[in-house]
């Protein structure tokens, strides 16, 4: 009897034991396990997909001062010379002071680098998966040809801020090389040369090159044939391979008609522009990289923080006619911001969404001009730098009396004038192993030069205008070629949990 | 009929024993502190009726069965004694103490209640007196102070918030610090808000392994029981309670500057910076005097005074700001305090009931902010059969909380408006002259400040906007705890209860279309629902036997299923048709859609043994064995045990005759206990979050796959000593306890380029290490007067043992073996440099040298102390006279330090124009003040905001919980009117705040991390309490 009651409890037990035993499994919802990403192509290429909304619409880090892959152009253009940055605006003030990159402890410098390094291991498992995974041919083709463009894409970012100039030391250790998928086991790598980066960069679009010949994309911010070899024009023209720097880019610019001067003024936010070979269409529901136009956009009434303005002498740089030139106004709009310079570029759009220009026919026929030029061939690149600036309406420049030097300096100041804004500023510097120019616009006696603003009421008056802040570095010594300031520094979390960092 | 039976039995065994051997025995029973002798004490035989009673004299007579026995002496309002009587022993005298009310009460464990005395564990109670009547609606604010060893911070003082609660320090890094908290019995997820504080009997803290462990994988950070009021047999009691009351900031934000301060200084620092452009100091002073209006955008001394600070640097004479407008006033409101009860109590011999309803409305000192809950309650027992009770707790709340953005630097933060607008701009639209500028209906406007640098939150005005706008959270929380309990035989017994928390929750965040931040859009509005619903359902064996010869064991075995659901949903859409139109489908485009579910399960069978000998030697031991959803199948089971012993050393006969000596305990404990509360309930798959993209579905990589993660488990020694002097009239306790958390659920840091920040691990070790004392004195105790003070403190020290790597580098902290887990590291402040007015930090060269630089960037970082603090601990009063009572808590805690980032924002001075300047910066340097630690004043950003060593404050600080003075009319006067009982009272919560840094609240988060956040309010209220 007592035995029996024993066993059937015990019965109870092991069946109530086993049935929430069962319950002791769950799954989440809003995350997928890996064999189900890994299960064939159409699984695979949603990391794809994940890895670009990533890339272009996270905040990285959390904060709205890093709004998507648009953070770092910003910054590239905070800390140059052109842009005269309202400091008295969240965002980019201590990049633009040059207390921010330099400093291994900013949230921005570990936010950037985890974001590009994310996007690569995503990239790595695509690549490493792609010719495993059940599916159409054609689509692994495709996807891994993606992949290896990104990150290509990828580890040319980190190669054009995190070292000096390639031609200035090419075995310069600046960041580490993953090609594999992390693991737990993954210990971190050391820090590869210059050369050893290129050296991939070259390798995987060269491949994607191939994959992506015959492929027809359904949007631009798929990458296809052109905008790799826009790529692959810009990593030969950082690696001072000339000619290949042209014929890349000649290529990568065909199907991509330079805007009409009347689109110029419509304020950069349409990815269906003729000459946008590569950009990001943004919506409502997927718009945190639009939120780089708080910080660029200086006219909308909706923009948060309109704190891009351009410095003075940079408008100088404009001829009459050029429509590029009718963007400026001395801002009168309040007390606050009189004085200061707008370039009404960017600008949003009415639901405060705007595309995001990734690469436009007009730089790759900059790059054009630029190989040419740099490789001795001053024909091709004056018809490549007047092509331009006859579309924007600029007076041409004259071949007559041209010299290399002189065509370089000016294809480098059309750079400056053309890609406002859009993240080359730094980068140009750094490339071409210049010093950041930032002076005062004031008159012989120091006195700041008047301008006239007209205010919301239409009164017209006269109001110092504003330029840059920062004439110097932060220690107040004066800006110089291949300044450490320039390049972002490896975050501390880096330095501190890679143990074969600088192995 | 079962008991009846069994004490029959029991009567015929020992009278068998009885007839076969018998002695006699005499004995008197005297009272321990004065040795008179008492009469009518009960004298039993080994716990049996047997038995019989002293006589005038305290004397007694008893024939003993057989030659080992053991008499139970009990008497009203004294400690039962138990002693055995050996052979040989004719004659004994037995002494009996007076009863400590407190070291004797039955207080609440796991899954059982104990008597206080003797029990191994550490356990500290707060009993309903001390709650029941605070000026809080949430329990966790009540608790600051009361329990020894438990420290609270409530960072955010928005009405309707709780407190974080750290039990014995911080158990966990990576993993929640947080108790458990348990109703009734079981397990409680509902919302700590919905508790009415006035339901509550009692609350348990279990603090060791031996009284909480039983919890097992959810004990390792301490236990909070909270039991409710059930009514009691015979009485019928009516109870109702009112307060109205009126709150307000419990201390003074950051003294700012004045306008003409303001100005001057402003013009400084334009000065200042022309001069390092390279002007001459006359058209440095020319250029500063032209540039201060347009800087900030406004001037408030009107157009008599386009230059209202002359090229010396001085108001002009004759200018004075024309209006001078407090945001902090203007943002603020008079917060009423409304609270209400009303209980019904009683029972019978069948049936106990507790039914009661509350209401209270606690209003915020910030505009649009408040808090607003309604209770029932509804707690009833009933005696189905001799041997079968039931029983059912059932109680709803539905709740209000306005809640404005409070914490953060975004700028429609509340608290934020008051401390950075400065009084020149206006809160209404002013003309040039000051004069208000009237719409057509003759009412003021209110000033958006379009024309406001940023820093001075231009394009908002939170006081036009904010009654426009809504932020609410409601909440509807449902609770039932159900019993059975069979009586098998009498010594075991069997319950089983199923308990349910139910919590539907919704958020309406709107913005209007018209006036304020989302204008431009067209309004915005997001709206969300989130449904809880957590289930335990428990089924236990208890036996518990008292064996002859004072051997007592009780045994305890159980099962229990934990069921936790969360589901959410969530969308958010933008550009109202129309104004005053709320909800979302009046918005025309849709931004946002979501919505998500999670299970967490938890299985679970334990058992525990509790014997003793003669009341005066305990052991307890217990095991539970728990499986947890949130780890892989292979490494979810974890077992958890504990063991105490204590010896209560007063009841040896050698101190039983020491008079001054009423209580002496000393007690041990040692036990594993467990934590799964990661942030995943998935923590073993490598998973990618879904990251969808312009409409095509995408994920990303979120988590490694972690298959051998398992419990993080908690060693907990407690060694205690309970003690009662003189008459009891000095009595308490002190612990020391060492807790290790070993096997960490850590976020283990990977080196950020392998795409992940870092992956779960079972890694490194952490000890808290401390002692506890909690001492209460009685120096008054007449008839008329009655005097009771409450002392307790406790120290806590935390360190790390153990890290898979040298160092951990998380914002402002650093983990290091032998470091503190809240232990800062930053850049140190090196003052200001004399000669040139900029600001220095310190740099460790290669060299090892301590140097100064001027490079924030090249500083070295250094530890600087810890967030922690060393003591806390609270002083209560109670003074009774007559029908008087007054009584107060001060809480204190002593020791660690803030990072106050909050105040730099009004340090940047000219950097950000516009923005209110603390008055520190009128001791800024000048080349005739050098010695200062303010830099000299310029427009540029001189980066020594820059988080340093500078802004670290003493955290150390005492706070007057709560205060009250009652009355109680005489119960004769009030009987004549069919009244039972009348209180009149009043009130105060956190009156008075003793601290060091002026504008912070001193109450910030657990690791001394500043947020903007609302502050701690002060309320006064009066009330009435009446009974029948």
């Amino acid at each position: 009897m007592k035995a029996s009651r024993i066993y059937t409890y015990a019965a109870a037990l092991i069946i109530g034991l086993s049935a929430c035993n069962k319950q002791l499994d769950t799954a989440p919802s809003n995350a997928v396990s890996e064999d189900i990403v890994l299960k064939n192509v159409d699984n695979l290429s949603t990391i794809s997909e994940g890895t670009w909304a990533a890339m272009m619409d996270d905040f990285y880090g959390g904060t709205f001062s890093n709004p998507g892959f648009k953070t770092i152009a910003l910054t590239s253009d905070a800390m140059a010379n052109d842009v005269a940055l309202i400091t008295t605006k969240y965002g980019f003030p201590t990049a633009y002071r040059f207390t921010q990159m330099n400093d291994k402890t900013q949230a921005r410098v570990s936010a950037i680098w985890g974001q590009l390094y994310k996007i690569i291991n995503n990239s790595n498992i695509i690549i490493a998966n792609a010719d495993k995974v059940e599916g159409d041919a054609t689509a692994k083709q495709v996807l891994k040809g993606q992949a290896l463009a990104l990150r290509a894409h990828t580890y040319l970012t980190i190669a054009s801020f995190y070292q000096f100039s390639f031609l200035k030391d090419s075995l310069a250790k600046t960041a580490p090389i993953y090609t594999t998928p992390t693991t737990a086991a993954t210990q971190g790598n050391p820090k590869a040369s210059l050369k050893e980066i290129y050296e991939l960069i070259f390798s995987d679009l060269l491949q994607a090159k191939a994959l992506l010949a015959n492929y027809e994309r359904p949007a631009k911010y798929k990458i296809n044939a052109d905008v790799v070899n826009g790529l692959l024009a810009r990593a030969y023209l950082n690696t001072g391979r000339w000619e290949l720097a042209a014929a890349a880019a000649d290529e990568a610019q065909r199907n991509y008609p330079l805007m009409v001067p009347a689109e110029y003024s419509k304020g950069f936010n349409d990815v269906g522009n003729s000459e946008w070979i590569w950009g990001h269409p943004e919506i409502p529901s997927q718009s945190d990289g639009s939120y780089s136009f708080h910080f660029l956009d200086v006219s909308s009434a909706s923009s948060y923080y309109y704190s891009f303005m351009a410095d003075p002498f940079f408008a100088e740089l404009f001829d009459a006619g050029d429509i590029r030139k009718t963007l400026f106004s001395w801002d009168g709009s309040t007390a606050a911001r009189e004085g200061y310079l707008q370039y009404k570029k960017f600008k949003f759009r009415a639901d405060q969404t705007a595309d995001l220009v990734l690469m436009r026919s007009a730089e790759v026929i900059l790059i054009k001009a630029e190989g040419y030029a740099r490789a001795g061939n001053l024909n091709e690149g004056i018809n490549a730098l007047n092509q331009l600036r006859t579309a924007r309406g600029a007076k041409t420049f004259a071949s007559e009396g041209a010299t290399q030097e002189s065509l370089i300096k000016e294809v480098l100041i059309e750079r400056r004038k053309e890609l406002w804004g859009e993240g080359f500023g730094l980068s140009d510097i750094i490339r071409n192993q210049l010093a950041v120019v930032r002076k005062p616009y004031v008159d012989g006696s120091s006195n700041d030069i008047k301008v006239t603003v007209v205010t919301p009421g239409g009164v017209t008056k006269q109001v110092n205008a504003k330029y840059h802040t920062a004439l110097s570095f932060s220690d107040q010594s004066n800006f110089v070629a291949n300044s450490p300031y320039y390049i972002f520094v490896v975050p501390q979390a880096e330095e501190q949990n890679n143990p074969n960092l600088n192995k | 009929m079962f008991k009846k039976n069994v004490t029959l039995v029991l009567t015929l065994l020992l009278s068998t024993g009885l007839f076969a051997q018998q002695r006699q025995l005499q004995g008197q029973v005297l009272a321990a502190e004065n040795r008179q002798p008492l009469p009518g004490v009960t004298v039993r035989i080994n716990r049996t009726s047997f038995g019989t009673a002293t006589d005038q004299d305290g004397r007694f007579q008893l024939n003993l069965p057989g030659n080992k026995t053991v008499l139970s002496v009990s008497f009203i309002g004294r400690e039962t004694v138990e002693t055995e009587v050996r052979e040989g022993d004719a004659n004994i005298t037995i002494l009996l103490k007076p009863a400590n009310t407190t070291l004797d009460e039955v207080v609440t464990v796991a899954y059982t209640n104990v008597k206080r005395s003797g029990y191994p564990g550490a356990v500290s109670t707060v009993s309903a007196d001390k709650i029941n009547n605070r000026l809080t609606p949430n329990v966790t604010n009540a608790l600051q102070g009361l329990v020894t060893g438990l420290q609270t911070t409530s960072a955010n003082g928005q009405p309707g918030n709780s407190s974080t609660i750290r039990i014995r320090g911080v158990g966990s890094i990576n993993a929640s610090s947080a108790p458990l908290f348990v109703v009734d019995g079981a397990p409680y997820d509902g919302d700590i808000n919905a508790l009415n504080a006035a339901d509550i009997a009692s609350i348990s803290v279990l603090k060791d392994a031996a009284a909480a462990n039983l919890y097992g994988s959810r004990a390792a950070n301490g236990v909070i029981i909270i039991t409710t009021k059930q009514g009691k047999k015979g009485e019928s009691a009516v109870n109702a309670v009112f307060n109205q009351g009126w709150s307000s900031r419990a201390v003074k934000d950051y003294d700012k500057i004045n306008t003409d301060q303001y100005f001057q200084l402003y013009w400084e620092a334009l000065r200042n910076k022309q001069l390092t452009n390279g002007q001459t100091p006359t058209q440095a002073a020319a250029t500063a005097s032209a540039r201060v209006v347009s800087d900030l955008g406004i001037n408030p001394y009107g157009p008599n005074f386009a230059e209202p600070v002359g090229t010396d640097g001085k108001i002009v004479a004759g200018a004075r700001p024309l209006w001078n407008d407090d945001w902090e006033k203007g943002i603020q409101q008079s917060g009423k305090y409304t609270q209400a009860q009303l209980s019904f109590s009683g029972g019978s011999d069948k049936s106990t009931y507790y039914v009661s309803g509350g209401y209270v409305n606690n209003e915020g000192a910030y505009m649009g902010s408040g808090f607003k809950r309604y209770n029932i309650r509804s707690n009833i027992t009933l005696q189905a059969k001799p041997w079968l009770k039931v029983g059912l707790n059932v109680t709803g709340s539905s709740s209000a909380q306005d809640y404005p953005a409070s914490s953060d630097s975004r700028t429609d933060n509340v608290v934020l408006v008051g401390r950075t607008i400065p009084s020149f701009y206006p809160i209404y639209q002013r003309n040039a002259d000051g004069s208000y500028k009237l719409d057509a209906n003759g009412q003021k406007q209110f000033d958006y400040g379009a024309y406001r640098p940023s820093a001075a939150l231009a394009r908002e005005n939170l006081i036009g906007s904010l009654p426009l706008d809504k932020n609410r959270y409601t909440n509807e929380n449902i609770s039932a705890r159900t019993f059975l309990e069979a009586s098998l035989i009498k010594t075991l017994k069997f319950k089983t209860s199923y308990n349910i928390d139910y919590v539907n929750n919704n958020s309406l965040v709107y913005t209007n279309p018209l006036v304020g931040g989302d204008a431009e859009i067209g309004g915005t509005i997001s709206k969300g629902n989130g449904r809880k619903l957590i289930y335990t359902w428990n089924n236990i064996f208890t036996y518990d036997i008292d064996l002859l010869s004072g051997h007592h064991l009780n045994l305890l075995a159980g099962q229990e299923y934990y069921y936790f659901n969360n589901s959410t949903l969530s969308g958010s859409r933008q550009k109202f048709v129309l104004p005053d139109l709320y909800e979302p489908a009046a918005a025309s485009q849709l931004n946002d859609f979501s919505g998500i579910s999670d299970n967490y399960t938890k299985l679970s069978f334990f058992g525990q043994g509790q014997y003793n000998y003669l009341n005066r030697y305990y052991f307890t031991a217990s095991v539970r064995r728990d499986g947890s959803s949130r780890f892989s199948p292979d490494s979810r089971w974890g077992t958890f045990w504990s063991t105490g012993a204590s010896w209560r050393i007063s009841e040896e006969a050698f101190l039983r005759s020491v008079g001054w000596l009423n209580t002496l305990t000393l007690k041990g404990s040692y036990g594993a206990s467990g934590n799964d509360n990661l942030s995943s309930y998935y923590a073993y798959l490598a998973l990618f979050d879904i990251k969808n993209n312009l409409g095509n579905g995408g994920v990303i990589t979120s988590r490694l796959a972690t298959p051998g993660l398992k419990w993080e488990s908690n060693l907990n020694l407690n060694i205690g000593l309970d003690f009662g002097l003189f008459d009891n009239r000095l009595y308490g306790t002190i612990n020391y306890y060492n807790r290790t958390s070993k096997d960490l659920l850590y976020a283990k840091p990977m080196a950020p380029s392998t795409g992940f920040g870092s992956i779960s691990a079972n890694i490194g070790a952490l000890r808290n290490t401390g002692v506890e004392l909690e001492l209460n004195v009685i120096p008054v105790r007449t008839r008329d007067f009655k005097w009771n003070i409450g002392l307790n403190v406790a120290h806590n020290k935390n360190k790390i043992t153990e890290l898979p790597q040298k160092e951990i580098i998380s914002g402002t902290k650093k983990l290091m073996v032998g470091s503190s887990i809240y232990e800062f590291y930053l850049r140190e402040w090196a003052g200001v440099d004399a000669k040139t007015g900029n600001p220095l930090w310190y740099q460790t060269g290669a060299d090892g040298k301590k140097v100064t630089t001027t490079n924030y960037a090249s500083a070295t970082q250094y530890y600087a102390g810890s967030a922690l603090p060393d003591v806390t601990g609270g002083f209560t009063n109670t003074l009774n006279y007559k029908n008087f009572e007054l009584s107060f808590l001060l809480a204190y805690s002593i020791g660690g330090k803030v990072l106050d980032l909050d105040y730099v924002s009004l340090l940047s001075g000219a950097a950000s124009p516009g923005r209110n300047w603390s008055t520190e910066l009128l001791e800024r340097w000048t080349p005739e003040h050098t010695n200062t630690d303010v830099p000299r004043l310029t427009t540029d950003n001189l980066n020594w905001t820059s988080t340093s060593t500078r802004f670290l404050y003493s955290a150390t600080y005492a706070r007057l919980k709560t205060v009250s003075l009652g009355y109680s009319l005489p119960a004769q006067l009030l009987s004549r009117i069919g009244i039972g009982s009348l209180k009149v009272y009043a009130l105060g919560e956190n009156l008075l705040t003793f601290y060091g840094h002026q504008g912070m609240d001193p109450e910030q988060s657990v690791d001394g991390t500043t947020y903007y956040q609302y502050p701690a309010m002060k309320t006064f209220s009066l009330g009435l309490q009446i009974g029948f």
